[in-house]
């Protein structure tokens, strides 16, 4: 019973995936615009949105407590759900430049002939973990308010700078070799 | 003799001329050359069998023929994942590397599920020939999950021909799999669905290649010869872009 299980859940995974394939239009290819992109989406996380300083004003609690202890109730209401939104948005931004950068770097590996598939595999799990990771955050403070998990922002935050500086290392490799291939151009 | 023994695999054979004179006409066996022997090993086969069906009264003989048969087809089912795997993948190394990788990773834990497990566990039973054929069949549902994970994850088009030649093999390996692994554990009671529903999902296969394959339709080739040169370019394009807009701001903003 338990095989015959077995075979029919891959039967029936297999049919999904066809039925997806059915349904799936053509994408846009990798374009010279890609690489910019990338770049963009890099500054746009390591300067303006993953600076610790700015991770720390968006989620810092001293100025709730402040609110909390100096204005009258309209206020700290007004004053949560701005917070919120910030957050809210913060994250949006973020979800939004990880995507670009893991859309970039699938785009630029499958052309590798030296594409390591374990290296692949963590960094797909990476990349799923980190937008979820940001999903998740969204709901929280969309149910729970800014402040609900201050450790799961830091450790976002942390992970994040982790894997800019692995795209970064890949951009600037990609950059000299096409460097590279310009100054052989100039020189033929 | 009932309906599927005869208008359904009729049918079958007659589409299946139809797609080899095609492939013929439009000289897609030059292009396609493994997913024709599949075609041609598959017509050759279904010949054999219904004249080994026509000349003797018992069901025997055919059930000695029809095993053999099925497994040289189902071998050289395996050259349509090879072309696929070729034609779609060949100007992605990477993303083809990572493809082999899993399909040899597919192969061997259901080579180690089928064959191996069952001479080490100590109640196990060789198996028969029906699990044997699910268990090849199984491998090559797995093999098509990971090569659409891999061309979805890595975003690669894939065109007319090969969406259709992946369809229609991926459709006929479903009903095959499905049906064998209930053929394999309700016995012979299924005998009677399990005749009709084979040929059948192989014709439409038949029809889904025979649309797919009317005519040759390259797969798209990438562009990833990105240079320099092109990535200044879109940046300046851009940046104009953006200053034209500042430009007609400011200029409204002095108006």
């Amino acid at each position: 019973m338990i095989s015959l299980i077995f075979f029919l859940a891959i039967g029936a995974l297999l049919f999904l995936s066809l039925f997806l394939l059915a349904r799936r239009k053509p994408r846009a290819e990798g374009s010279s615009g890609a690489l910019v992109e990338a770049r963009q989406a890099l500054t746009a996380l390591q300067d303006g949105l993953l600076p610790a300083a700015l991770v720390r004003r968006v989620f810092a609690k001293e100025d709730w407590e402040y609110v909390r202890s100096e204005a009258p109730k309209a206020v700290r209401e007004l004053f949560v759900d701005e917070r919120r939104s910030l957050a809210i948005l913060w994250l949006t931004q973020v979800r939004a430049q990880i995507r670009s950068l893991g859309r970039f770097h699938r785009g630029t590996a499958r052309h590798y002939a030296n594409l390591n598939p374990r290296l692949e595999l963590r960094l797909a799990v990476s990349f799923a973990a980190l937008t979820g990771a940001c999903s998740v955050l969204q709901v929280l403070v969309y149910v729970g308010g800014p402040y609900v998990a201050p450790r799961m922002v830091g450790a976002v935050a942390g992970a994040l700078q982790g894997a800019c500086k692995i795209s970064e290392e890949s951009l600037a490799f990609l950059n000299a070799a096409r460097l590279g291939t310009l100054a052989g151009a100039t020189r033929s | 003799m009932n309906i599927s023994h005869w208008i359904v695999p009729g049918f079958g054979m007659l589409l299946e001329l139809v797609l080899v004179l095609r492939g013929v006409r439009e000289r897609l066996y030059r292009k396609y050359y493994l997913f024709f022997s599949y075609v041609i090993s598959v017509m050759l086969s279904s010949v054999v069998l219904i004249a080994v069906l026509a000349m003797t009264s018992g069901h025997e003989l055919y059930h000695q023929w029809y095993w053999p048969l099925q497994f040289v087809t189902l071998v050289t089912g395996y050259g349509i994942l090879l072309e696929i795997l070729n034609h779609v993948l060949a100007p992605y190394p990477g993303a083809e590397r990572f493809a082999r990788a899993m399909g040899v990773t597919a192969f061997g834990a259901i080579f180690c599920f089928a064959l191996i497990a069952p001479r080490i566990m100590p109640h196990g039973s060789p198996g028969t020939v029906i699990e044997f054929e699910r268990d090849l069949r199984c491998v090559q549902a797995i093999f098509i999950c990971g090569l659409f994970a891999v061309i979805s994850y890595y975003a690669i088009p894939i065109g007319k021909n090969m969406k259709g030649m992946v369809l229609g093999y991926g459709l006929y390996i479903v009903t095959s799999l499905m049906s064998l692994a209930v053929r394999s554990y309700a016995g012979t009671t299924f005998d009677s669905v399990w005749n009709v529903v084979q040929p059948l999902s192989f014709d439409v296969s038949l029809v889904v290649w025979l649309v797919a394959l009317w005519s040759y339709c390259p797969n798209p080739v990438p562009g990833h010869n990105i240079h320099l040169e092109e990535d200044y370019e879109a940046l300046v394009t851009r940046t104009k872009s953006v200053m034209s807009t500042i430009r007609t701001y400011l200029g409204k903003a002095r108006a």
